[in-house]
């Protein structure tokens, strides 16, 4: 009891502190006077586990939100519909009447409304906004998370580094040629823990039986299966570390006081971003929650609506909450879809798939918020200002998180391949 | 070029295909031989002649077959009585055995199930899987042809937890250019949904070709089936279009006259009505056909000999299935701009399976009859390396997964879904163990086999699930407790425990391993249940080698 009541009271001081202040002291000082156990102190490391303290929260809005519904309104004209625009917490940027609460952490949001790109498939767009390329048949290229997973991930952590939250769309990709190691890990829904996460029997009599299982799979590995034995045993050490770890209380948002749950709200997606926080907050590098579908073929204002009703509050939410515990500053979240949707209205009152203009939302991570952009004309066909490509978005998201753009890995056909091929920093985005 | 022309027509003068009967098969074997050597010549690498790499042995082809043709695990009395067996040709004679199995059809029924399903975007069209299930699974056994499996599918009007052939349009809600675009996809690899929105960039579709395509399912209807007891939907056509009911032009509830194009302009107006055109043969129809001669119409089309897609198609994601990677990969996206690994191949194998008159069985008993196919398998080759040098590890479908689970632990499906109290899915589509266990380990059989890998989660439940460590447990009746009171031998509990799980003998180092982890445990029971864990646990067990 003593020894929550001796958190709690840290936790409170950890935004006036500042991050590592705080926890130079608090690993100094309560870990030597014996008043925190080795898992507390280790949750609260989290943050100095991970190389360059820096952790990424993807919001993936799966299908193509509209950006007309969202975060650009085009109320005077004909193609923004019956949507109207509202006033946010910084003056001179409106957004649609959709996010009222999202309004109110504007000045915390950067708004990117040029994103453009040539990619109006589901499947290939999603893998384009994952991993920075479209597929290819020869390179499997590893998806955003696996990436940050890889080059900020900490050497050694119990928990899976980059988790996914709610169902997967296709074409979100995975560790590519970096490996199975740094594949997601995925969960359905963040309302209970991953299944199957307690041991079936005794810590001792599981290391027993890996150690069996380790020695019986050389034959299989030397008679054809050397790759897939490979692969087999990351995965196995994976959740082996896992299920053994001390830490897994972070996947139970349970855990949190009642007035947290609700101020998130009641949706998956609030389930998701709180789990997200948890999650982050103990040591994973990447979590990406998906909403969706908004693939609004039809209906698209009605439904629209629905899906920014389940978004907004656990959006603003969530960088309420990440700036209140001092983890704002270190923690990139990003608001995105695979593309917009088209300025025309279609005869059933839909929006169809549109790349050449949408909409992206930066917060933390050394983001400068309050601030937009790019623009569209005013029927929000064409970009008109400071056109962001996919290459560039990539950049600035490796730039935030203190990743190199221009590092090359050996993909698995031996040929070099940037993080990020061609583009620039949208220096801007960061004031 | 000139020379696969000229082999071509050295088959033909042979008499391979042209027989005077018309209704008699090419002869499986010797295209299958006609495969290895076409393969070595358009491959241009000279694959290992088989003197030096010997075909599998006879234990590993009857897992293989079991598994590609049952979709499940040989018993150990299966394997040692074929490995005894002395005639020259039982790997043919046990194939040909299989593929009269019902077993056949239910496995494959499970796999194109999961390709109609996976990409379903009415999430009810999971009411149909059970009927989808059960007439593949029927039509397969009886060996309905291929061309009339297709046929089905797009002329299909039922109820669509009655009739299983309405997957298809069920999957896409009856929307005109969803439904065609899949079956574009899955009969004929062809990813024509690209150009739906504009001229594909890549491919030489155009926009109006598609459109055209979708032109014949306008007038299909999905409506909730409001006699049904159970919730329920009908797929149903729909010819009579009184004036007063025309101006919503969607309604998929009621079908509509003729399929619009969108004007990209003008998206606000009704759009250009599109006359049905099959982009592949050129065929037509006018405005105003009726549902059943669009439908009618299409399906002869695309099945025809003049659509090599048709045949193409099938016979690449079948060679990629048993092969382990097909000529084009993704396996439904052929073209007609991409790049096939092994052209005359291919051509020489579509060919036959047109003149065989889409005998599906036959092109199973070709294609495993192939030395390609009964090479010994090694993990997918980088992409440098020649392709079809080797079989390739394929992960089992999570149907083929919890078949073998079952095998090796001795349960017995059906007590196991009673027990499990029959799990209701969403919607009140059947539930039960095995569709719990596809949820975890189940993946879209369309998808690239690179990106199939294992995760984490499926990890986890292989380990730590309650119900399959139960199922271990040395105190059951059945599985390893029965074993464990009737072989008092340690060593031949370890073979028999081999035979079940892996369907081979442990080597003798193997052996030597468990005998050791037998005296350090000290506990005879527990020993053996983390030895059937670390069996059940281990890659090979997931895996087709």
């Amino acid at each position: 009891m003593s020894l929550h009541h001796q958190v709690d009271i840290n936790v409170n001081r950890f935004g006036t502190f500042g991050r590592r202040d705080f926890l130079r002291t608090i690993s100094a000082s309560a870990a030597a006077a014996g008043t925190l156990s080795w898992t507390d102190l280790m949750t609260l490391r989290a943050a100095e586990l991970r190389q360059q303290h820096k952790a990424c929260i993807l919001l993936w809005m799966q299908g193509g939100p509209s950006q007309f519904e969202t975060f650009s309104p085009k109320p005077g004209h004909a193609n923004g519909g019956d949507t109207k625009a509202i006033a946010t917490n910084v003056s001179g940027i409106q957004i649609s009447e959709n996010l009222p609460l999202t309004a109110k952490v504007m000045d915390k949001t950067c708004l990117i409304r040029s994103m453009n790109s040539k990619e109006g498939s589901h499947p290939r767009a999603s893998y384009l906004m994952h991993t920075g390329y479209l597929p290819t048949a020869s390179i499997k290229h590893p998806t955003l998370g696996s990436v940050v997973l890889h080059d900020l991930g900490p050497k050694e952590f119990d928990l899976p580094g980059f988790v996914r939250i709610g169902r997967a769309g296709r074409g979100n990709a995975g560790g590519g040629y970096l490996g199975v190691k740094y594949d997601a890990f995925s969960m359905q829904t963040a309302e209970r823990v991953p299944d199957n996460t307690t041991l079936a029997t005794t810590d001792t009599r599981y290391e027993r039986r890996m150690k069996l299982l380790g020695k019986l799979e050389t034959q299989f590995a030397e008679n054809g299966g050397k790759q897939e034995v490979a692969d087999h045993r990351e995965v196995y050490d994976t959740a082996s570390r896992m299920v053994l770890s001390p830490k897994m209380d972070a996947f139970d948002i349970s855990k949190e006081p009642a007035a947290v749950r609700q101020a998130y709200g009641s949706s998956d997606f609030a389930a998701g971003c709180l789990l997200a926080r948890r999650l982050v907050e103990t040591g994973v590098t990447f979590v990406e929650v998906s909403a969706g579908n908004w693939d609004t073929h039809q209906d698209n204002f009605e439904q629209v609506r629905g899906l920014c009703g389940q978004v907004d509050q656990p959006y603003a939410q969530l960088l309420v909450d990440l700036e209140q515990r001092g983890m704002l500053e270190d923690t990139l979240v990003v608001w995105m879809g695979e593309f917009g949707r088209t300025p025309r209205i279609n005869p059933r009152a839909g929006r169809d798939h549109y790349p050449r203009a949408f909409n992206v939302a930066l917060a933390g991570g050394g983001v400068k918020g309050g601030q937009v952009v790019g623009q569209t004309d005013p029927s929000g066909s064409d970009v008109t200002d400071r056109p962001v490509g996919v290459s560039d978005l990539f950049r600035t998201i490796c730039h935030s998180l203190g990743i190199d753009a221009d590092n090359e890995y050996m993909s698995g056909v031996g040929r070099p391949m940037k993080v990020v091929d061609g583009g620039e920093v949208i220096s801007e985005v960061f004031g | 070029m000139l020379q696969s022309r000229f082999l071509l027509l050295a088959m033909l003068a042979l008499g391979f295909f042209v027989t005077p009967v018309l209704a008699q098969r090419p002869n499986s074997e010797l295209v299958a031989r006609q495969v290895d050597t076409l393969l070595v010549s358009d491959i241009g690498v000279e694959t290992p002649p088989k003197s030096s790499v010997p075909l599998i042995t006879d234990d590993a082809f009857v897992r293989r077959v079991m598994l590609d043709l049952a979709g499940e695990l040989p018993t150990p009395e299966e394997l040692v009585t074929f490995t005894l067996d002395a005639d020259a040709h039982k790997r043919a004679r046990m194939v040909d055995q299989l593929l009269n199995d019902p077993r056949f059809g239910d496995n494959w029924a499970r796999y194109w199930r999961d390709v109609i399903l996976y990409r379903r975007t009415e999430e009810r069209a999971l009411l149909s899987a059970a009927a989808v299930e059960e007439y593949l699974s029927e039509s397969l056994n009886e060996n309905k042809s291929w061309d009339e499996i297709a046929t089905d599918f797009i002329t299909a009007e039922g109820d669509v937890r009655e009739d299983g052939r309405t997957a298809l349009i069920m999957a896409q809600a009856g929307q005109p250019e969803d439904t065609v675009a899949e079956i574009s996809r899955i009969f004929m690899g062809i990813q024509i949904q690209c150009a739906q929105c504009h001229d594909h960039p890549t491919d030489r579709w155009e926009r109006e070709q598609f459109h055209e395509l979708a032109a014949f399912f306008p007038r299909v209807a999905v409506r909730p089936n409001r006699q049904a007891e159970k919730r329920t939907f009908l797929v149903t056509a729909v010819d009579f279009f009184p004036r007063f009911l025309r101006g919503n032009p969607n309604a998929r509830f009621r079908g509509t006259a003729e399929h619009l194009m969108p004007d990209l302009e003008n998206p606000a107006e009704p759009g250009e009505q599109m006359k049905p055109v099959f982009f592949a043969t050129g065929d037509a129809l006018s405005l105003g056909t009726r549902d059943a001669d669009r439908r009618g119409a299409l399906a002869d089309w695309l099945t025809s000999a003049n659509n090599e897609w048709f045949a193409k198609a099938y016979v690449n994601r079948i060679w990629a299935e048993l092969v382990g990677e097909g000529f084009y990969e993704p396996v439904d996206d052929l073209g007609p701009d991409r790049e096939c690994s092994a052209p005359q191949t291919l051509d020489l194998l579509a060919d036959s399976f047109v003149a065989s008159a889409y005998d599906v069985k036959w092109l199973f008993r070709t294609i495993m009859a192939t030395d390609a196919y009964q090479r010994p398998s090694q993990s997918r080759r980088a992409w440098e390396d020649a392709p079809f040098q080797a079989n390739a590890n394929q992960r089992l479908r999570g149907d083929q997964l919890f078949n073998s689970l079952m095998q090796a632990l001795g349960i017995n499906e059906e007590l196991a879904t009673r027990a499990g109290g029959g799990m209701q899915g969403a919607y009140g589509f059947r539930g039960g163990p095995r569709t719990f266990f596809n949820a975890a380990f189940g993946y879209d059989p369309s998808d690239h086999r690179d990106e199939i890998t294992g995760s984490v989660q499926q990890a986890l439940l292989m380990m730590n699930s309650p119900n399959i460590n139960r199922a271990m447990s040395a105190n059951n009746f059945n599985g390893l407790g029965r074993m464990l009171r009737t072989i008092p031998d340690d060593q031949e509990l370890i073979v028999e425990l081999y035979l079940r799980t892996l369907a081979r003998a442990p080597t003798s180092d193997e052996i030597q391993t468990c005998v050791e982890y037998l005296k350090e445990v000290g506990d005879r029971s527990e020993a053996f249940e983390d030895l059937q864990w670390s069996l059940v646990n281990s890659t090979e067990f997931l895996h087709r080698r």
